[in-house]
């Protein structure tokens, strides 16, 4: 791994070596910052106006947030001269119809928010605005609810049937993992049309509500061959010793699943939480499907739909929601980091 | 999980205890049923479950994609969807999956003549028994076919009246006693229970150890040899159909010869790779027949199957060709490069360099962050306007800004038009918003392909290197004879991955497409999506999906064909 660190008897690198190592650092700096600069031009242009964010200036000259406080009164006086109702915008799909009244929007150059009394200036009432008016908090809440039902499921039947692949020989076990392994091969554009068609079924005839609830989101994930697939590897690496010792103290296999495999597990379950995180952020097609009103729209389809209509031209405020939407994964990422890139290299597999 | 502990246990308990029952669940042999019951209780949920939105879907999909579907379930239309969505073509195409089958057939066939004539055997017996089970899965595949209208029917008997368990179970009986459903279910039922008695009955009488692969390996053959006549019989039936359809409307339909055209490019597209491969090893005046002969078929077949696909897919479905033309694109831009790219990066990265942790992390960020985020800002990016980021850094350099993502034309055109070059129109390239989110997905990718590179390189002993370097390698000798065979296995799986994830890619391009890129960026997963989201056409866009399918199966065939044979695994 080191071989490239020969040095001279006297510990210092030849001059070539040296000019090696500079290129090496360029291009690697090269791609970092490819990767990067279009978060920070995210981050830059979701602190701007409209206008700022329109034009090709890099930095904002609004401030972050400050606040205003007025009496009772004198700020409706103040905002009700020359300021239209609603402000319109049209664009290259026609005429958009911002949700948003003259109170929270008073001059383009200038960004306002009023909550009661107050009145709020700077770059951070973008966020405000995607949090309350784009309906982004309601999105966060969606996405992790669901997260949770999806995972929660998930890891419950994944563990009990990667254990029973692992750890107990009945009849047809190889063959059954082999039906359900080959399932994977299966294109999501097959079966995306036949389960839409499914859960039309389901919810007609069942006392379960489907589409715009939680079922249609999260139950036809809660059987994931992939976490089975990752968690019996990772079962069948748990020495027999350990079975055997607990069958002769006469812990069933139920005992041992909760008792000794769990505790084990830890990393493969914190592997598979992150992955699931970062599926629901990134679900799109499907929930496009299964939701026709906002009210358990997760998040990538809430900034699709922020983005297409309501946010329209207003590149500030799509700045500022997809902030929203990218900052809880890389908290995850930046948390689970190691043990998270490890198993992507292990198994080379997103899920 | 104790409870459900508890509850196995009562299940033993609970039955009232006749003797047989008792003797079936206590001492050794109980101890062993009561553990097969705990494994299939554990695995119920998941197969459940992944039966129902995995497996059993696609079957259903066929289904739908042989019916006229828009949103309410239609008459049957038999190729009807497939033919409209890729003419002819639709015929080869089941005619490879009935071939396929057959050759499944006859290799397991093989391996079970194998089988007996190393041990001396004779197991004919197994022969009735896998006919009865392979009977009983046609059966049941009948079955499910007929009942599937009744039951999907239910949705639409229940509208506007109170929905109780009563009145499903009630309306779920009924369409199960149908008069076209009971029938069928009594021929499977019967098939189904006398397999299984005969083989409950005559297990005992054979000695074999090996009787389990043999009644698996002769159910599986002849199921496969029965799919593959019905398949085959079905698309030979539909052919005609549509070949009559054909003469009255006084058309000509050369279905067949096209069938034979491209049929015999396949496999003289086969034998020349066969030829190919076996020329390795030989001696040398051999090889160079042998390579002749291949070069000499490969050509003859290029010829037959590119002089005949036009003809045979004209009828088809223009969107698709367009989103498959797309798709090709969007493959060769995309993957050479992000592997390109990334191979680089982790080269570099392996060598002893400060702040590799930081590196990787940060190539990563791209990849982790959600799609459409993520699209959302190359959106931004990318935009129109004179003054978004990427206009306003070629203005300054002194170029004319461009409309990017909502650009149709070519990118080779438009540098023609700048340098003063016509550029005729088949050589126009990928449009220029096809070119952004190439640019995209490869941002996106190389941060994956660079973290398993550096997994692979990990892998290569520091030893080879050494010894290379002692022999008096260079730096590039070793990386190009040593390191990039050694890395071959991760560098065929990264692009097996790459390829077939262009095919499925959706998300990124369903955010990034405009109404004014004329469909120009529309892959085929989105020509699906559209096909079946907006159009509402079910049907057809499940003939599409199945299209979808076989092409991603047959790229991950070939590519193990072809690249697998040059794959070094160390």
């Amino acid at each position: 791994m080191d071989n490239s660190a020969v040095k001279t008897p006297g510990g210092r690198y030849l001059f070539s070596q040296r000019l090696g190592r500079v290129f090496i650092y360029v291009v690697l700096i090269l791609g970092a910052f490819a990767s990067i600069v279009p978060f920070v031009w995210m981050l830059s242009a979701s602190l701007m106006t409209r206008n700022e964010a329109l034009s090709s200036q890099l930095t904002t000259k609004q401030p972050l947030l400050e606040r205003f406080v007025y009496s009772e009164g004198e700020l409706d006086e103040l905002l009700s001269e020359n300021i239209p109702d609603f402000v319109k915008e049209t664009d290259a799909l026609g005429v958009h119809e911002l949700k948003m009244t003259a109170r929270e929007y008073a001059n383009q150059s200038e960004i306002y928010w009023v909550a009661d009394d107050s009145v709020y200036r700077g770059g951070l009432v973008n966020y405000l605005f995607a949090w309350s008016e784009g309906n982004f908090s309601e999105f966060l809440t969606n996405s992790v609810q669901i997260t949770f039902i999806t995972l929660a499921g998930q890891l419950i039947f994944s563990i009990m049937a990667a254990y029973a692949f692992a750890r107990i020989n009945f009849p047809g076990r190889n063959l059954i993992f082999g039906i359900l392994l080959s399932s994977m091969m299966i294109p999501g554009m097959v079966t995306m049309i036949p389960n839409f068609i499914s859960i039309t079924w389901f919810q007609r005839i069942g006392p379960l509500q489907w589409f715009d609830n939680w079922p249609a989101l999260t139950i036809p994930f809660m059987g994931s061959v992939f976490a089975i697939f990752l968690l019996r590897q990772f079962f069948a690496q748990i020495p027999d010793d350990l079975f055997d010792a607990a069958q002769i103290d006469g812990a069933s296999h139920w005992q041992f699943l909760w008792r000794v495999v769990l505790p084990l597990s830890k990393a493969p379950i914190l592997v598979l939480t992150v992955l699931s995180f970062i599926g629901s952020w990134n679900a799109l097609a499907w929930p496009l499907l299964v939701t026709k009103t906002p009210d358990w729209r997760p998040i990538a389809v809430g900034l699709f739909y922020f983005v297409d209509a309501e946010a329209g031209s207003w590149l500030n405020f799509q700045m500022a929601g997809a902030v929203v939407t990218i900052i809880p994964i890389l908290i995850l990422y930046f948390l689970t980091q190691r043990q998270f890139t490890e198993s992507i290299s292990r198994t080379g597999l997103k899920g | 999980m104790q409870q459900a502990d508890r509850s196995v246990e009562r299940v033993g308990e609970g039955f009232p205890r006749t003797g047989w029952l008792q003797n079936l669940l206590s001492g050794r042999r109980g101890r062993r049923l009561r553990e097969y019951l705990t494994g299939y209780l554990m695995i119920l949920p998941s197969v459940v479950l992944i039966f129902t939105f995995g497996l059993f879907p696609v079957g259903f999909a066929l289904y739908i994609s042989l019916h006229k579907w828009k949103i309410k379930h239609g008459p049957f239309v038999g190729f009807k969807n497939y033919a409209s969505a890729i003419d002819s073509l639709a015929y080869v195409l089941f005619f490879g999956v009935a071939v396929g089958l057959a050759y499944l057939a006859i290799r397991t066939a093989r391996e079970i003549l194998y089988k007996a004539r190393e041990h001396n055997e004779r197991p004919w017996i197994h022969l009735l028994l896998g006919s009865l089970h392979a009977g009983s899965v046609v059966l049941f595949l009948r079955y499910v076919v007929v009942l599937a209208p009744e039951v999907l029917g239910i949705a639409d008997k229940v509208k506007g009246l109170e929905r109780t368990r009563e009145l499903f179970i009630q309306l779920m009986g009924e369409a199960l006693r149908a008069e076209s459903v009971w029938p069928a279910f009594l021929q499977w039922i019967t098939i189904f229970a006398l397999a299984w008695l005969l083989t409950i009955v005559l297990w005992r009488s054979i000695a074999s150890p090996r009787r389990n692969f043999y009644l698996t390996q002769t159910s599986l053959a002849l199921t496969s040899a029965a799919g593959a006549f019905i398949i085959a019989w079905f698309t030979w039936t539909e052919m005609q159909k549509a070949i009559a359809d054909a003469w009255e409307t006084g058309a000509e339909a050369p279905i067949g010869i096209q069938i034979v055209s491209i049929a015999a490019g396949v496999i003289l597209l086969g034998i020349a790779w066969k030829l190919w491969t076996s020329a390795v090893g030989h001696t040398s005046d051999r090889v160079f027949l042998f390579r002749g002969l291949a070069a000499l078929f490969l050509i003859i077949s290029a010829w037959l199957l590119i002089g005949e696909l036009p003809a045979v897919i004209e009828a088809g479905d223009k969107d698709l060709w367009q989103g498959l033309q797309v798709t090709v694109f969007y493959s060769l831009g995309t993957v050479p490069f992000q592997l390109g790219i990334s191979l680089v990066l982790a080269y570099l990265l392996f060598q002893a360099v400060r702040g590799k942790e930081f590196f990787r992390v940060v190539y990563f960020l791209p990849y982790v962050t959600p799609a459409v985020a993520s699209a959302v800002v190359f959106n931004l990016i990318f935009g129109q306007r004179a003054s978004s980021p990427i206009n306003a850094i070629i203005t300054f350099f002194g170029g004319e800004h461009q409309k990017w993502l909502l650009e149709p034309n070519g990118i080779f055109t438009l540098l023609g038009k700048y340098l003063g070059i016509d550029v005729p129109t088949w050589a126009a390239g990928p449009s220029l918003a096809l070119v952004v989110i190439i640019i995209y997905s490869i941002w996106t990718y190389v941060g994956y392909d660079t973290v398993i590179y550096l997994a692979g390189l990990g892998n290569i002993s520091n030893e080879i290197n050494e010894s290379a370097a002692i022999d008096g390698a260079n730096r590039w000798q070793i990386f190009r004879h040593i390191t990039l065979p050694l890395l071959s296995p991760t560098t065929y799986f990264l692009s097996l991955i790459a390829v077939i994830g262009t095919f499925k890619a959706f998300n990124h391009i369903y955010v990034l497409r405009h109404p004014m890129a004329l469909g120009t960026v529309d892959t085929f997963s989105v020509v699906i999506f559209d096909e079946f989201f907006t159009k509402t056409r079910f049907g057809h866009a499940s003939a599409m999906a199945f299209v979808l399918f076989a092409i991603i199966l047959a790229l991950t065939y070939v590519n193990n064909k072809v690249q697998g044979s040059r794959v070094f695994y160390g």
